[in-house]
């Protein structure tokens, strides 16, 4: 399949998984939108890698799957916390910044 | 008279006396809160000035004819040459002002001693204060080289009048007379200064000798010079109470009466004068100004005249005589016979000022100023006789000073041609002895108004002044008739006998009113109608500034405000409340929801990807 | 129609069709069990791109550690079921407008691409590569990892420790 093929793919799921995250009213089901922007977005760097026998490809995606644990991992932590104080979860509750 | 100048020195010694004077008044406050010790201060100098005034007329020396008498340095600078400069001209004109200027000021100074013997100690120092200010200020507009440096003095004495004026600034009458007399003066005033940049504009220059030299070499621009020398005229027209800026000097009677002998006759009135007669060689070069100068004069003379004679406050009978006067005064410089005014000035400044200082003593012994509340003073020679002598000197009457003057005057303008200016100031003459003469009676000869004033105390020094003054103006008048420098005054023969003859018919028929009662007073007002009636109104004229002021001036301002508080203000208020409005929609985007702002990225992204697109191109 | 194109056919059907539930089912733990279905997906595309080694480390720590992670997220704050999509999910045509733009856009820069040529060469022993590059060019990003992981660590055990 050429380079191309790859790009649509990923394209499709990046704005399937900002969907997710612009309509979701649960805050976890926001954080399961960024992960399939996340996934979406390493589709592309192994097929860019791939395409230009560049190794940078498979590294970076290496990393970023490991950065986006860690960014579960304490993103949920909030979740959680917040869970505790405010008994909701629901995003539409979420807005003490509102100006 | 061949020309002289005198010492700069001396000059600015005669200036700089007062000036010390005044500050030491004004700032030492122990020394102005101490009568004796300000008014010492303040003699003291005066007196210093008046000598150093004598010895400046006495040194003069000859001048060459392409001398300046001037004594400049630089002031102001500019590119090539300064701008302006300050310093004194000392010539005959400046000269003998001076001794005029210095030699009232003290008498007055020393009158004022007893005739404000009653004042507060501590008030007495603020007005001795004034009185250092304003003859330095009288003094520097006398020496004044250049239109700059007069301007700058002309206002101080303004608001020495000002000043003084309001000296009793707790009593209403005096503090809205006060600020009258300013505000009219300053009406002129704005065309004096309009003038003066006008004429600097044109030429370069504010000096009175550089000007002469242009003028008489015809470097001038002859076809700017009316509409420059009318506004400078104004001035004059403010400051010297000609028609119809006059409505200020009455009132102004309000203040003590030394300070109205001494600058509402002798000094400050004078300047408008002065400034004409001074820059004469400019006014040579518009002899339709002149003329118009000489009719306004005479119509000043006549009209002042008239509201003298239904006058019962005797300082405003003299008030209305020096507004008279100086129109003669004006009128001869109108005719081009300015020497004939000047004459006029020094001699009226000196028996007007003997009149103010013995009415003032009549007022000392009534304690008010109403004629008809006055009378019996027959047995007292030492009151009546100088006023009387003050008195047919100002009617004209050989051989004193007035009839030399007055008859002069009258030559300069029937040899000028001008008709209805000379039968405007015969009339003036006829009922300025008239009303002079009817003040006589009833406040000096008539039948007491009530006993009890058979033996009034008056103070020595008081009386002593107006002696002094009396034997000054019969010297003066003897020293015209019989010796010295006789100036052939022109005009027909039969201009004495003729002026002569106007002071003995006023005189005559007040004497027929008045003394002798032969002639119904109450008959001839009825006779004369509407126009005692109006006259007793001032002809409106008050009204008239008072109606200017209120919807003239006012109502701009009050326009002028609104379009500050609506327009203006109004803008920037919109400006503001649109921010405001702007600000309070914008905040609606901040909803506080993380969605809200992950469509915001969105969008923002969607915008660079247009962007972007559209770079490829 | 190689087997190549087969089988990326058929990945991609899953894949999209696992996001689409992930993004649209109302019950949430459905939702996680799609994103797992999701993530395998990937790491199989990672496979059809000759990299093994990340389809492995897709699974270990994507289908494995990050699905775990979620549950017991959504087990600690939610109750499972919920109601209609309406409730669910909202402005879905807004999100929609917007998600469409946002790949429009990506797809109008891919259609100015030049036509990609075959494959090039790729190395077998991806893995070894793998392995000496992190001691040796990308040993400092290696390392950093390491702390990032470690604040990471104490900072979830601080949001989770109760309140003594």
């Amino acid at each position: 399949m050429p380079l191309g093929a790859y790009l649509t793919l990923a394209a499709l799921v990046f704005a399937i998984g900002l969907f997710g995250v612009l309509t979701r009213r649960n805050a976890v089901g926001i954080l399961l939108g960024i992960e399939l922007m996340l996934n979406a977005v390493n589709i592309n760097l192994v097929a860019f890698g791939r395409f230009h026998a560049d190794l940078a490809g498979v590294m970076f995606t290496l990393f970023t799957i490991a950065i986006t644990v860690a960014e579960v991992a304490v993103g949920l932590a909030i979740v959680i916390v917040i869970f505790r104080v405010r008994r909701t979860v629901d995003a539409d509750h979420l807005d003490l910044l509102r100006g | 008279m061949t020309p002289r100048v005198g010492s700069a020195t001396l000059a600015l010694v005669v200036l700089g006396l007062p000036f010390a004077s005044f500050l030491l008044l004004a700032l030492v406050r122990p020394l102005r809160r101490s009568a004796p010790a300000a008014a010492g201060v303040s003699v003291a100098a005066i007196l210093g000035s008046l000598l150093a005034a004598l010895l400046t007329r006495g040194g003069a020396a000859a001048r060459a004819p392409g001398q300046s008498p001037s004594t400049t340095w630089a002031w102001i600078p500019a590119d090539g040459g300064p701008m302006a400069t300050v310093g004194v001209m000392v010539d005959e004109l400046s000269m003998a002002m001076l001794l005029l200027v210095a030699l009232v000021s003290l008498l007055v100074q020393v009158y004022s001693w007893a005739y404000l013997h009653d004042e507060p100690r501590t008030s007495l120092g603020r007005y001795y204060a004034y009185h250092s200010l304003f003859a330095f200020s009288m003094l520097g507009l006398v020496l004044a080289p250049t239109f700059l440096q007069m301007f700058v003095f002309w206002e101080l004495v303004g608001l020495c009048s000002y000043l003084l004026i309001g000296y009793w600034y707790d009593r209403p009458a005096a503090a809205r007379a006060a600020v009258k007399a300013f505000w009219i003066t300053k009406l002129g005033d704005l065309g004096f200064v309009a003038g003066i940049v006008m004429l600097w504009s044109a030429t370069g220059t504010f000096d009175f000798w550089t000007l002469f030299q242009m003028g008489s070499q015809g470097t001038l621009p002859v076809v700017l010079l009316p509409p420059i020398m009318f506004l400078i005229y104004l001035g004059a027209v403010g400051k010297s109470a000609q028609f119809p800026l006059h409505v200020w000097l009455p009132d102004a009677m309000e203040g003590p009466t030394p300070v109205s002998a001494l600058i509402h006759a002798a000094t400050m009135v004078t300047a408008g004068v002065f400034l004409v007669t001074r820059t004469f060689p400019l006014f040579l070069l518009t002899p339709d100004l002149l003329t118009l100068i000489a009719w306004v004069g005479a119509f000043t003379a006549l009209l002042a005249a008239s509201m003298a004679c239904v006058e019962s406050d005797i300082k405003r009978v003299l008030a209305y005589s020096t507004v008279s006067q100086l129109g003669y005064m004006m009128a001869a410089a109108g005719a081009a016979a300015p020497e004939a005014g000047f004459l006029h000035l020094v001699a009226h400044g000196v028996f007007k000022a003997l009149l103010f200082l013995g009415a003032g003593v009549v007022i000392h012994v009534f304690h008010t100023n109403d004629v008809f509340r006055m009378g019996g003073l027959r047995g007292q020679p030492w009151i009546w006789v100088p006023f009387v002598v003050g008195t047919l000197a100002l009617a004209g009457v050989w051989p004193l000073p007035g009839f030399f003057t007055k008859e002069a005057i009258l030559a300069g303008v029937f040899d000028a041609r001008l008709g209805v200016p000379f039968v405007m100031l015969s009339v003036a003459a006829f009922l300025t002895a008239f009303y002079m003469f009817r003040v006589v009676s009833l406040a000096l000869f008539a039948p007491p108004h009530h006993a009890g004033h058979a033996h009034p105390h008056v103070p020595g020094t008081m009386i002593g002044v107006c002696v002094g003054l009396a034997a000054l103006t019969l010297a003066m008048g003897l020293r015209q008739a019989f010796g010295g420098d006789h100036h052939a005054i022109g005009g027909p023969g039969w201009l004495p006998w003729f002026s002569l003859a106007l002071a003995g018919g006023g005189i005559l028929l007040a004497l027929a009113m008045y003394q002798w009662r032969s002639i119904d007073a109450a008959r001839v007002a009825r006779a004369l109608g509407p126009l005692a009636w109006m006259a007793r109104r001032r002809y409106g004229l008050d009204g008239l500034f008072a109606g200017l002021y209120r919807h003239g001036l006012l109502t701009m301002a009050r326009l002028v405000g609104w379009i500050d508080r609506y327009l203006v203000d109004g803008v920037l208020n919109v400006l503001s409340a649109w921010t405001l409005q702007a600000g309070d929609g914008l905040r609606r985007l901040q909803t506080g929801q993380p969605q809200d702002y992950v469509y915001g990225v969105a969008l923002g992204t969607l915008l660079l990807f247009v962007l972007a697109q559209w770079g490829l191109r | 129609m190689t087997a190549e194109m087969l089988a990326f056919a058929g990945v991609a059907v899953v894949l999209l069709a696992s996001s689409l539930g992930v993004v649209l089912t109302p019950n949430l733990f459905h939702a996680v069990l799609y994103l797992a279905a999701a993530l395998v997906a990937t790491g199989v595309v990672f496979l059809l791109l000759d990299a093994p080694f990340l389809f492995a480390v897709q699974l270990l720590l994507y289908a494995g550690g990050v699905v775990a992670i979620v549950v017991f997220a959504i087990m600690l704050t939610e109750r499972l079921v919920g109601a209609s999509i309406r409730q669910a999910s909202r402005h879905l045509i807004n999100g929609a407008l917007v998600s469409a733009a946002v790949f429009v856009g990506v797809v109008g820069f891919l259609v100015q691409m030049p036509p990609a040529g075959p494959r090039p060469p790729w190395p077998d022993e991806l893995t070894v590569l793998v392995g000496r590059a992190l001691v040796d060019v990308f040993a400092i990003p290696f390392e950093l990892l390491g702390v990032l992981l470690v604040i990471a660590l104490i900072g979830a055990l601080y949001f989770a420790r109760t309140e003594s």
